[in-house]
């Protein structure tokens, strides 16, 4: 029954960020969901939990794109694993790290997608005002999805 | 807690491992397995969401003339569109046609056939590369087909399909880093490459230095190309770089036919219609 929550959960992130980027998206900007979503399950779950969901919303935003197949989904699960390991030295569940985790994360994953595209693919997939915005405004999202992550948790027992 | 650690440890691994192979192989059968297997979870959202959404924030309460009278409206226009491709198309034909037939006696006439589609999703970390349609396999929506946009009343080319899913496609647009277009003046005379920048802007590669090529021209798709047919409007030159001392060609700025930014609706023509 978990597990099911665990694909329904990854599904409606995937719906969720569809509609947030073809109805809200402002100048071709918009919170990325689904890193929040994958940050949130690295900082909840349990590690081999979260690991794999790091690993599947990076595979389903890979997808979504027409560059590298499998980077998303290696600089999530990277990330993922990251955050297992600091968490154990933070307390990664209070707002104010959420707010500094979420951008500092971002960049990290957007420079380690830009490294891996240019030195396998030679494309330079990130444009200038992704890199300034994107990490902004996932820090504003963050303790949102944060929170609803925690409901369904509490509430489904999910994660 | 050290099992948990182990755990955790093997799941990176494997989960890292199962990335590398995707990324280093892409090709491979495991890559095009975990592809297509990923690809239902895009369902939810580009198929059902989309279509669901699309009519549930269309239907105005209560009012089912209205319902008509919009769908109606919406058919009548598609319909505009679809008679002004065919004009753009005849005009293409038109002239290759009295090309021929001056040359060898034949005439043909080959209009375009396809499917309209909406834009149901667009990337913003790939803004500039890819968006996907509502129509698939299940419409005759075949891999390299060519995508026409609309902008001012006129029909442009904004890429070609990339992949196929039964029910919705991911078309490449010319913007993307990847795409390139042989393509040629109105007046002809030279061939050259409409690359992507992965910008609003695409770059016209090896344009002969002797050309006359000049910021405002309106290029086209050059026949010579096997994935597009003669005649598209592909955009028009912006700027001309002077040629550098190195290189014995000339390259351009060009202004796409169609602002993707706005791309709500396309025409997507059939290749074994074409």
């Amino acid at each position: 029954m978990r597990y099911i929550g665990d694909v329904l959960l990854y599904l409606l992130t995937g719906v969720f960020y569809w509609w947030w980027t073809a109805h809200l998206s402002v100048f071709g900007t918009a919170p990325n969901f689904i890193f929040l979503a994958a940050l949130s399950a690295a900082v909840m779950a349990r590690p081999v939990k979260a690991v794999a969901y790091g690993f599947f919303l990076g595979l389903y935003l890979d997808l979504l794109g027409t560059n590298m197949f499998g980077a998303y989904a290696l600089s999530y699960t990277l990330m993922a694993y990251c955050v297992y390991v600091m968490k154990r030295h933070f307390d990664m569940s209070a707002t104010f790290s959420q707010l500094v985790t979420a951008p500092v994360m971002s960049v990290a994953c957007m420079l380690f997608y830009q490294v891996l595209s240019l030195s396998m693919a030679k494309i330079n997939p990130l444009s200038l005002k992704n890199f300034l915005v994107e990490p902004f405004l996932n820090a504003v999202a963050a303790p949102v999805v944060f929170y609803v992550f925690s409901r369904l948790k509490w509430k489904f027992e999910i994660l | 807690m050290n099992k948990e650690k182990d755990m955790a440890n093997y799941a990176v691994i494997f989960f890292v491992v199962l990335s590398l192979l995707l990324l280093l192989f892409p090709s491979s059968r495991i890559a095009h397995s975990a592809r297509i297997v990923v690809s239902y979870s895009l369902y939810p959202s580009i198929h059902y969401g989309s279509d669901y959404e699309y009519y549930v924030r269309n239907v105005p309460e209560n009012f089912l003339a209205l319902l008509r009278t919009d769908h109606e409206n919406r058919a009548l226009k598609d319909k505009i569109k679809e008679l002004e491709i065919y004009r753009q198309s005849a005009a293409a034909v038109f002239e290759e046609n009295t090309r021929l037939s001056s040359e060898l006696e034949l005439s043909a006439r080959l209009p375009w056939q396809g499917v309209w589609a909406r834009v149901t999703n667009k990337e913003p970390s790939d803004w500039y590369g890819s968006f996907f349609i509502d129509k698939g396999a299940r419409q005759g929506v075949g891999q390299n087909d060519m995508v026409l946009g609309f902008a001012n009343g006129r029909a442009g080319l904004a890429g070609r399909i990339f992949e196929v899913y039964p029910d919705f496609s991911k078309a490449l647009l010319v913007t993307n880093g990847v795409s390139s277009v042989i393509c040629s003046p109105a007046s002809g005379g030279f061939e050259a490459l409409a690359e992507g920048k992965g910008t609003w802007l695409l770059k016209m590669n090896y344009v002969p230095e002797d050309s006359s090529l000049a910021a405002g021209a309106e290029l086209f798709t050059s026949g010579g190309g096997f994935l597009f047919p003669g005649g598209v409007y592909l955009g028009r030159v912006t700027k001309v770089y002077p040629k550098e001392s190195f290189m014995n060609f000339v390259t351009a700025d060009i202004a796409p036919a169609v602002n993707v930014n706005n791309l709500r609706e396309v025409f997507v023509v059939k290749r074994n219609k074409i």
